[in-house]
């Protein structure tokens, strides 16, 4: 079987796995699997998101959950104030709050996207390990910035009692939601994978190995690498949107560091700059923390050597392995 | 009908007390091959660098069709149509050879900020791509990433991005080091082609293929230029002999 076959035969069977999953999660009466591959998802979503930044653009962020952060307080505010029926603000206009589904979500990646291009744009004059830590001090910044806000719970954060709502479909019901994550999963990485073959792709890709060549061609890869950060800083916000939906909660610890380095774990597990490996790295992670957390709360006793010896041993990481591909991203 | 492409004056850069490049003054004809000659350290990829804005110039002025051009950045003065070659090769190895010479086909066809259309179906550089890759030799291996090429292919593949940006002023750095002796002999051919069309700025050791291909020769030793003339002057010139020719003799 040749590579590509091999490839596009394990991104089928995966897509296959997900798309039957919870109908055999039905079957044999567990359901519990239906919430837990929701997480997944989820996690995934975010991941993608991040390896366009680690893997196609070059940049190590160690602040990518705050994006995903700012994306879940987007729809927790929002549901908070339509519950208590208090506007969010009221200068210089009135804007009250919404469980509406297809208007938190879009605010979500909107306003994260936002976020990404003020942060982005600051972070990018910086490289190497300047950058990582600055965008990790701009996400301890908005991490803190929120345990400060009493309104919404502080450290504790805040319930939310239920999902939002979404014609057609009943977001609380666990088989509803589900297939809503996969088909926004789905469409996101239809986007990215057009993003990354496209021109503007090959220039990002391109400057992540030699900005000196690009910049000898006449490219100034700044913008492009803004414009790639923003796309991923949107993507985690959606990620984010919909993971204060599935577990119906927020807190600040969803921008802490630790989640950040999570979604890298994530991403390296999976395999770097493959699109799809992160998804699989999002599963066995969470599936790992799911089974070993019920014999030790070390877990990451664990885990800590596995991603070591997937790193040493598969540059492209878990999905490297099943598709036999070691090298060239794309 | 002399038109002066490029003037340099008095340009310096120094690494400390190395004075790399001292008081460069000459000036590049347009449509002439135009060669920098000079032994090993002599400051020639110092100067190239400080042309295409690589470096910083400490003092003195660059002016490239009549405008100063000393304070662009790199990336500015590349879009006004100066193309270079790295003596070191700089490929984007993790990239396809095609996608590589499609970066480089990009850099005259407007801008990037295209997000639908696969990179290399794009049409401003459907019909250019093969003949790019086909001019220096690579077109066979157009599907493998640029990082496993063989050094000389490497070589090929530096040389052939810069001739795809398709500049007015073309600097080459040392293109035929490392290009093995079928290669040097092909792009001899080449650079010959595109004289009168393209101006040429070359860096070259090999003193054969500098004095068969040049109209003009600078001559720099220490960073300074002994010598701007003809071919025929530059063999002649006793300070050129002794400085420079006479030791390899
Ligand atoms: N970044 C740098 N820092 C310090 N010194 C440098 C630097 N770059 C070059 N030099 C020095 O400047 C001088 C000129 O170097 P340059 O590379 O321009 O010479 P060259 O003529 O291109 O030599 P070659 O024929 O070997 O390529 C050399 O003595 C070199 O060691
Ligand atoms: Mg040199």
């Amino acid at each position: 079987m040749n590579q590509k076959n091999r490839k596009i035969s394990v991104i089928a069977g995966g897509a296959l796995l997900l798309l039957l999953l919870p109908l055999v999660a039905v079957l044999l009466e567990e359901t519990y699997f239906i919430s837990l591959f929701s997480r997944i998802i989820i996690y995934g979503l975010a991941a993608v998101s991040l390896d366009l930044l680690l893997g196609y653009g070059g940049m190590i962020s160690l602040g990518h959950a705050a994006y995903v952060g700012i994306g879940a307080y987007v729809v927790g505010i929002f549901f908070y104030h339509a519950q208590e029926m208090e506007p969010i603000i009221s200068i210089p206009f009135i804007m009250h709050g919404s469980e509406n589904a297809l208007l938190v979500l879009p605010l979500a990646i909107i306003i994260s996207g936002f976020f990404a291009l003020v942060i982005g744009s600051l972070c990018l004059r910086t490289k190497g390990m300047h950058f990582i830590m600055i965008t990790l001090a701009f996400a301890q910044m908005i991490y803190y910035f929120f345990v400060s806000l009493e309104k919404y719970g502080g450290d504790d954060g805040l319930s939310l009692y239920s999902r939002s709502s979404l014609p057609g479909l009943d977001l609380s019901n666990d088989l509803h939601f589900y297939y809503f994550c996969l088909f926004l999963l789905i469409g996101f990485l239809f986007l990215v994978k057009r993003t990354v073959d496209s021109r503007f792709g090959l220039v990002v890709r391109g400057g992540s190995n030699n900005e000196r060549r690009l910049k000898a061609l006449g490219i100034n890869i700044y913008r492009y690498k803004l414009v790639c950060f923003v796309i991923a800083g949107a993507g985690a916000g959606l990620a984010g949107g919909l993971l204060a939906n599935q577990t119906e909660y927020i807190s600040p610890g969803l921008m802490h560091w630790t989640l950040s380095g999570e979604l890298m774990v994530m991403v390296l597990l999976g395999g770097l700059g493959t699109l799809f490996g992160p998804i699989l790295g999002a599963a066995v992670f969470l599936l790992m923390e799911e089974t070993l957390a019920m014999y030790t709360e070390h877990w990451m006793v664990f885990m800590g050597p596995f991603l070591v010896l997937v790193v040493i041993f598969a540059k492209r990481g878990l999905f490297g392995l099943l598709t036999g591909e070691q090298n060239n991203n794309g | 009908m002399a038109e002066r492409l490029l003037e340099v004056v008095n340009l310096n850069k120094s690494y400390g007390a190395l004075q790399a490049t001292k008081d460069l003054s000459f000036s590049v004809q347009k449509g002439h091959i135009h060669a920098i000659i000079g032994p090993n350290g002599a400051g020639k990829t110092t100067l190239v660098n400080q042309l295409t804005g690589d470096i910083d110039s400490d003092s003195g002025r660059i002016v490239y069709k009549e405008h100063n051009i000393t304070q662009l950045k790199d990336y500015q003065r590349a879009r006004l149509g100066i193309a270079r070659s790295f003596q070191i090769t700089h490929i984007f190895e993790n990239l396809s050879v095609a996608e590589n010479m499609a970066l480089a086909l990009f850099a005259h066809s407007g801008h990037n900020f295209r997000f639908w259309q696969k990179s290399l179906h794009s049409s401003s550089i459907r019909d250019k791509l093969p003949e790019a890759l086909a001019r220096v030799d690579l077109a066979a291996r157009a599907e493998i990433p640029a990082g496993a090429l063989s050094h000389g292919e490497k070589r090929q593949l530096e040389v052939g991005m810069a001739l795809a940006a398709e500049p007015e002023l073309l600097i080459l750095d040392e293109p035929m080091a490392g290009m093995g002796p079928g290669g040097t002999v092909e792009l001899s051919k080449l650079i010959n082609a595109l004289k009168g069309s393209v101006t040429i700025l070359l860096v070259e050791h090999d003193m054969d293929v500098v004095f068969a291909l040049a109209d003009m020769i600078t001559v720099m030793v220490y960073g300074e230029a002994i010598i701007t003339a003809t071919p025929e002057q530059v063999r002649r010139d006793t300070k050129v002999q002794t400085a420079y020719l006479g030791e390899e003799a």
